[in-house]
Parts: C-alpha cells; structure tokens; sequence
C-alpha cells in the first residue's frame, strides 16, 4: 500500500504546523511554588474568555445598527476599563496572552 | 508477560504471522466475540516508551490496514493480562462494532492548504482604512468602540474570504468522501486542515480529484496526507469507568 505525504512545499507547512503547536495551550501548573500564577491563569483565562465575548456581542450589535449612540459611548467605556484591568492583572501575575487559553481534551481550545 | 494492544480489527483471526511487533515480537490476534485485538507480548519490565515504538506500533497498524477494518489503539496501550484486556473490549464491545461498521472499507486522508493569509489580511485592512475617516476626537468609550469594530470588521471579512476558498475546495473533494472534518483558519496562514474519509473504491477518484484542485492554479499550497486507518472518525460513547466520553481514536 502506498502511503506517503506529498506537498510541493514541505518546510512552509512545517513552519506553520510548529505555529499551530506553539499555540497549543499550556498546562495549569500548579505547586508550592506558583499555584498563585497557577490559579491566576485559571480565573484571568475565564474572565478573558467572558470579556471576548461580550466584545464581540457589542461589535454584533453596532455591526447590526441596534445600540443608539448613548449605549455605544456606555458599553465602550466598560469594555475599555474590562480591557485596561485585565492588562494591569497579567502584567501583576507576569501572564501573555498567548497564555490564557485551556486545552479541553476531544472538545479543542477554550479560546 | 504482558500485552501490547495495537488495534481492534474486524475479524477474530488471520492476522500474517509475518508482521513483527514491538521489540520484535510476532503479533497476533485475540479473538473476542466477531473482533479481534491484535497483541503482541511484552515483558514486563521491557522499556518502550521511545520514538521507535511509536512508528513501530504505526507500521503493525498500517501492516493491519491492508486486510481489516481497523480501530487503532492509542501508543503505549499494555495489559498486564488477557482477562483484564477482555474486560475492557466486552465493556466497550458495542462502540467498537459501531465504529469498526462506520469506518468499514475506508480510509482517511489529510488535507491541509496554505493561503498567504497575512497578505490577505492587510489587504483587507488597507481598504478599510481607505474608506474610513481617522477617529476625531469623541467620547472614550465611542473612540475604543469604532476601533475595535474595525478590527472585528477586518477578521470578518478575512473570514468570509476564507469560508469562500473553503467552499471550493471543499466542493472538489466532497461527493468522494463520506465523512469530513474541516478546521478552519488554525493560523492566520493556515487556510484549511481537514480529515476526509474516503472509501477505499472512491480512493483514487478523490486523489484525483485533489491532483484537478491542484492544478487548478492560484497562490494556494498544498498537502495531502494517506490513506490512514480512520483515527480522527473513531469516536467512543463511553469511557471505561462508564463517564460520558468522546474520544479520538481507540482508547482503552
């Protein structure tokens, strides 16, 4: 039986493949010594997780013309401070971005 | 001595004294019911845990592939006895069955297309910022908001564009395969990474298929991977300890 791979471009896809590996969402670490950093990737990646949505329920509604200019300049600021606290919390617990996701085995990523 | 579990496979026997297994040992087959596992022994203090016993263990299964139907077992999968292997394979009997019928006679083939999708992307990003005023000054909350929607304008569009390069190629491949699994977008450049399961008659025609798409023209790269036993169509209902599972491949 023949079996192989075949691409005109071998090192291109396993450039990207790396990308994909890179981004794959590391452990929840969790010892004596950093179950604070541990717990704080858990809860911020929640939070995160909350906040994108919400964003992109926003930008769904003005995307759909239904927020009057009052609800626009409300939601906007709340998301911008949500944006701005979540920043200062990973810069305290020492977290990128890339960081805040969870593996959730057969169901994929979190985020 | 214990028992290295490669493969569930459609029959109780028959299994080529030839195919060697790990560390070299002759691989054969428990019957159970109208399946088989396919074993090989091991001792018990043997250290397998090694890239060679992972292509090891992917050559029995490829090996098997060539006359059954076959559910692979996940690498390192090791018994310490045969009652305790039965056990396992009469509690998920039925899973197994199913999938051994829904994977019968078929094969899975790997899709993965390249797209220069940053260069995509700032195309698109270009003929927004063409078409929209810079940001006067405004309320904070409106300036964040009309920033963020151009964003979200920009992956909208790049996703769009992409559903639509998915749709062609898609529409090549789709009236050879039965089952699909199609991920979009794994990286911004990574366009598609889709499973396609394939009958075995339908084999060459989907090849060729894939060879017409390719020739098709266009910056897209391409890669094409198989046959394969079916690993990402295996699905198990329920894991061992009776939870509700789904998991990809055989896993025991």
């Amino acid at each position: 039986m023949t079996k192989k791979i075949e691409t005109d471009s071998l090192e291109i896809f396993a450039g990207e493949m790396e990308k994909v590996k890179d981004a794959l969402p590391k452990k929840i670490v969790a010892n004596p010594e950093n179950v604070e950093k541990g717990l704080a990737k858990l809860v911020l990646t929640l939070i995160d997780l909350i906040r994108k949505l919400m964003e992109k329920q926003a930008m769904r509604r003005v995307d759909a013309g239904s927020l009057t200019e009052e609800e626009v300049e409300r939601v906007g600021e709340t998301l911008m401070k949500l944006e701005n606290k979540m920043k200062e919390l990973k810069e305290i617990f020492g977290l990128k971005d890339e960081e805040l996701n969870i593996n959730l085995g057969p169901l994929g990523d979190l985020m | 001595m214990n028992l290295y579990a490669y493969a569930i496979i459609d029959s109780t026997g028959g299994v080529e004294e030839s195919i060697r297994g790990l560390l070299g040992a002759p691989v054969y087959t428990i019957p159970y019911r109208d399946i088989g596992i396919v074993v090989s022994d091991l001792k018990a203090q043997a250290q397998i845990k090694n890239e060679e016993s992972v292509l090891k263990h992917e050559e029995v299964v490829e090996a098997l592939m060539d006359r059954f139907t076959v559910l692979p077992m996940k690498s390192y999968t090791i018994f310490d006895k045969k009652e305790e292997l039965l056990l396992k394979v009469k509690e998920h009997y039925e899973d197994f069955t199913e999938n051994l019928d829904r994977v019968h006679n078929k094969h899975e083939f790997g899709i993965k297309i390249i797209w220069a999708g940053n260069v995509i992307r700032e195309r698109i990003a270009l003929a927004h910022k063409n078409e929209n005023a810079p940001a006067g000054p405004g309320q904070p909350g409106a300036k964040f908001m009309k920033e963020k929607f151009e964003k979200y304008k920009i992956d909208k569009e790049f996703e769009e564009e992409a559903d639509r390069c998915i749709a062609i190629v898609d529409g090549f491949l789709n009236r050879y395969v039965s089952e699909k699994k199609l991920e979009k977008l794994k990286t911004d450049n990574l366009l598609l990474s889709a499973v396609y399961l394939v009958d075995k008659e339908k084999r060459d025609d989907f090849k060729k298929a894939f060879k017409e798409l390719k020739g098709s023209g266009g910056d897209l790269k391409y890669m094409i991977s198989g046959p394969w036993p079916a690993y990402n169509f295996i699905t198990l209902s329920r894991s061992g300890d009776g939870k509700s599972a789904a998991t990809k491949g055989a896993q025991l």
